[in-house]
């Protein structure tokens, strides 16, 4: 009886070490993909926030009907991911606040970098604000770089956070329901627009904080993301 | 050798057995000549159709679907109207827990069931009458059109299946493409024309439970609906993409008319059939009410639940839990409530700011906070439960708090920030939890409102809509509710016939849709409607009159308004105060305390197809635009 079992338990070993020889032998996602958004008015990187463009990628040499994937932009218009698998791509930089471009197709391989082009929608120029009290007013004007087809200004909104994260996915809603923080627009790109100077304000800032401020600016189009301004900071003096 | 003896005996003794041919009939499946020969068992199949019928009732919810066989179908607040601004309540946002792109509905296997009858039941028609063999097809169809209109009204285009596939076929022939959106509105309005023809004019006769001739013309008259309105709106407002170009999302304006037209020919067809329920009269809140709770002849098609159901708790037919769910918990059994009527949705009955704001802006004072239900509409007041009013011998005593003194206006409390010189907490204003009470009052109400969690209303208001007045409160726990959920009632059909009248815009056209709205208002005990009227007049009728009934979150996507109206939207309550100092209560309008933010993204007007659909069947490409 013993003997048995004993030969039943070699068995048994041996049966479960060959069961698992599939291994997986694909390569891991060893590559990395990272790049700027240039804003081509400026030069320089466009103003946005976390998730404010998505770079979607479809990985052709995967299939012919890619599941995409998306980076998510940082609030300094760069964008990065360490952990892609190389390959073929189709890249796209779409979901944001600039004219639709057209999607680049490239290897990916190791630390691949690529910088995308964009015409934004609308630039907010001018910006100057001003402290007072529990107050702060900003004003502003708006360019658009093309205005042929733009589809129609919605709002501009005076976006106020106490960390440097701010814009339209973080602010304090309190402020923003003040009704002072906001302008609407509901119109198509005209000159009027053009030569408005337009005002914002939110009160009822607490004395001793420190805030960051920034205008974002949207057109109706698919994504209605908005086009952001220079962060402000703001520090309020301390209370009595 | 004896042994082998034995064992050739054997040997042959299993010869002998091992060659019967497998060809019994499998026991444990009924095959379609034992169905489709008993008039009882096809009415079995069909319940099982009717069981998996994608209705929007009480267990439905966005982010999970329709709840068979699903333990958290206790959770009626899960509805559709708290992520489009009619109620505020479970969900965080529009799309929390993906509540507006969608739980993956894909019922071709339900499909496959209800096709299997459409194509074998005329071969054994001989066993049964004509009429048996009509009505059954006219049902299927409309249950085949239900099914599909599902499928529709989230993804756009989807593949039609009109036939039983056989599953040995290759895989490539299983990989059905995508059809036009409008395609599968067509094919809906064609399978609803058969159910027409098909079944026999019911008289006063009609088993609401199940699909009747007029079920399928009201169910046509809101499908064409829908698809005049994507074609007219969707025009202008979109996401564009591929399967937009390919005709999968959108359907080309010039279509509008012709789809407007058949959704009034549709609902004109179920003119004097039905009728508007006005028993109760001429007190028209318990008239409102009992269209929900008694039977009437203003519903065409409905689901009923059953008590005695064996699967109680997981049963499509089982019951359900709207009364412990819906109301407060100090007038139910068990259970507990989290979506409350907004006061933007109660406003869409009259401001009540002139009756809660005098002329120099301060806040009206109220001996009674009852007095705010005089002179509001019959309707509003059987849909929602206001402060001060009474269920099961228990009032909704709601308060948010207790102010020793209020002085200035109303506007400066609307922010609900905390800000104004008399929020100052604790010295003026009191906010707090059950227990607190301060110079002998409580600082709230039983009823709420308390931001201690979600259980007790915080904007005011209790859903009314449905709630069964006439049961004590022991009777009122979960999964103790068995009224049914009505899903075609007259009303909407209405409602669908003065839309599409007005929007095909002919001065005949624009009569009927105002006498339509008329007969409404006539019953909802509003004033009637004028000449004047706008498209916007009849949209806002219809979410009165369908309020709390999974029609307003359709109803802002096919409009293509969702994305205005969910815009970073906050709601409004209106929370009572009591006034310490004068010993009389106020109402604030101000923004629901948790001061949830909505907001729609516009490639939400279409759900995303299901990934594993997409993986097992690359005709399915390409995705919905922008996912």
């Amino acid at each position: 009886m013993k003997k048995l079992f004993i030969v039943l338990g070699v068995v048994l070993v041996t049966a479960d070490f060959s069961a698992c020889t599939k291994t997986d032998n694909y390569p891991g996602p060893d590559s990395a993909f990272q790049g700027n958004i240039i804003d081509s008015v400026t030069g320089k990187n466009l103003l946005t926030e976390t998730g404010g463009i998505q770079i979607e990628m479809k990985q052709l040499s995967w299939s012919d009907n890619p599941d995409p994937y998306y980076i998510p932009s940082k609030p300094d218009g760069t964008f990065e991911d360490t952990r892609i698998f190389s390959g073929h791509y189709s890249v796209i930089p779409t979901q944001g606040a600039f004219w639709p471009v057209d999607s680049i197709v490239t290897d990916i391989k190791g630390a691949t970098s690529h910088n995308f082009t964009v015409v934004p929608y609308l630039e907010v120029v001018n910006l100057q604000s001003t402290q007072a009290a529990d107050s702060l007013v900003m004003t502003f004007q708006l360019q658009a770089p093309r205005t042929n087809g733009l589809p129609p200004l919605m709002n501009a909104v005076m976006f106020v956070n106490n960390t440097p994260y701010v814009g339209g996915g973080a602010f304090i809603q309190d402020f923003y329901n003040q009704g002072g923080a906001q302008v609407t627009i509901n119109s198509t790109w005209n000159s009027a627009i053009a030569g408005t100077t337009y005002r914002t304000v939110v009160h009822k800032l607490q004395a001793g904080w420190t805030y960051y401020s920034r205008i974002g600016v949207r057109v109706n189009d698919s994504y209605q993301k908005y086009d952001l301004s220079d962060v402000v900071k703001v520090v309020m003096p301390p209370g009595k | 050798m004896q042994k082998a003896k034995y064992l050739f005996v054997i040997l042959i003794g299993c010869l002998s057995v091992a060659c019967h041919k497998l060809d019994t009939p499998p026991l444990g499946v009924i095959a379609e000549d034992q169905v489709f020969t008993n008039a009882n068992a096809v009415q079995a199949y069909m319940a099982n159709v009717y069981a998996f019928l994608p209705i929007e009732d009480f267990n439905y919810e966005p982010h999970a679907g329709f709840m068979t066989g699903n333990g958290g179908r206790w959770q009626c607040f899960y509805h559709t109207d708290a992520i489009d601004g009619e109620m505020v309540g479970p969900y965080g946002g529009t799309n929390d827990q993906n509540a507006a792109t969608g739980f993956g509905y894909w019922p071709y296997d339900r499909i496959r069931v209800i096709n299997v009858l459409i194509n074998q039941l005329p071969a054994y028609a001989s066993n049964f009458t004509p009429d048996q063999v009509n009505e059954w097809l006219g049902e299927a169809y409309f249950c085949r059109a239900y099914t599909y209109f599902g499928l529709v009204k989230r993804y756009g285009g989807v593949p039609i299946v009109k036939n039983v596939i056989d599953a040995n076929a290759s895989i490539a022939s299983l990989q059905i493409p995508r059809n036009t959106e409008e395609d599968v509105y067509n094919f809906i309005g064609s399978d609803l024309d058969s159910a027409f023809a098909l079944m026999k004019d019911p008289g006063n006769s009609a088993p609401q439970g199940t699909a009747s001739k007029y079920a399928a013309a009201a169910l046509k008259s809101r499908t064409m609906l829908y698809a005049g309105t994507i074609a007219k709106y969707g025009a202008t407002n979109y996401v564009d993409g591929p399967a937009r170009q390919k005709g999968f999302t959108g359907i080309p304006a010039g279509d509008a008319g012709k789809f407007f037209q058949a959704a009034y020919d549709a609902a004109k067809l179920v003119e004097g059939h039905f009728s508007l329920y006005t028993g109760g009269y001429p007190d028209k809140v318990q008239n409102y009410v009992d269209v929900f709770l008694k039977p009437n002849n203003e519903n065409i098609f409905m689901r009923q639940y059953s008590l005695s159901d064996p699967n109680r708790n997981s049963d499509n037919a089982g019951p359900h839990s709207w009364d412990a769910t819906m109301t407060c918990r100090i007038m139910t059994a068990d259970g507990l409530s989290r979506a409350y009527p907004t006061l933007d949705f109660v406003e869409r009955f009259g401001s009540l700011s002139p009756r809660i704001v005098d002329g120099s802006g301060a806040p009206v004072r109220f001996n009674d906070r009852a007095d705010l239900m005089q002179g509001q509409e019959p309707r509003l007041l059987a849909t929602v439960y206001f402060p001060g009013s009474t269920l099961r011998g228990i009032t909704f005593d709601v308060q948010r708090g207790i102010y020793n003194t209020f002085s200035g206006s109303a506007a400066q409390e609307v922010n609900n920030d905390l800000t104004s010189p008399n929020d100052a907490q604790n010295t003026n204003l009191w906010l707090g939890g059950f227990a607190d009470v301060v110079g002998g009052k409580d600082v709230i109400g039983r009823a709420g409102v308390s931001t201690n969690g979600d259980d007790y209303t915080r904007t005011g208001f209790y859903v009314r809509k449905y709630v069964d007045y006439n049961k004590p409160t022991s009777a009122c726990g979960l999964y103790q509710s068995a009224q049914s959920y009505i899903d075609l009632r007259y009303a909407e059909v209405l409602l669908n016939r003065a839309e599409a009248a007005f929007e095909l815009g002919t001065p005949a056209m624009q009569a009927d849709a105002l006498t339509d709205i008329n007969l409404l208002r006539d019953r909802a005990g509003a004033a009637p409607a004028t000449a004047a009227m706008t498209i916007d007049t009849i949209r806002n009728e219809r979410c009165k009159e369908l309020a709390f009934e999974h029609q307003y979150w359709w109803d802002i996507r096919r409009w293509r308004t969702a994305d205005q109206v969910l815009n970073q939207r906050n709601c409004y309550a209106l929370l009572p105060y009591y006034v310490a100092s004068e010993n009389k209560y106020i109402f604030l309008k101000q923004l629901e305390p948790f001061k949830r933010t909505y907001n729609f993204q516009k490639l939400w007007y279409y759900e995303p197809l299901p990934g594993g659909e997409l993986t097992k069947n690359p005709n399915l490409f390409p995705n919905n635009p922008g996912y």
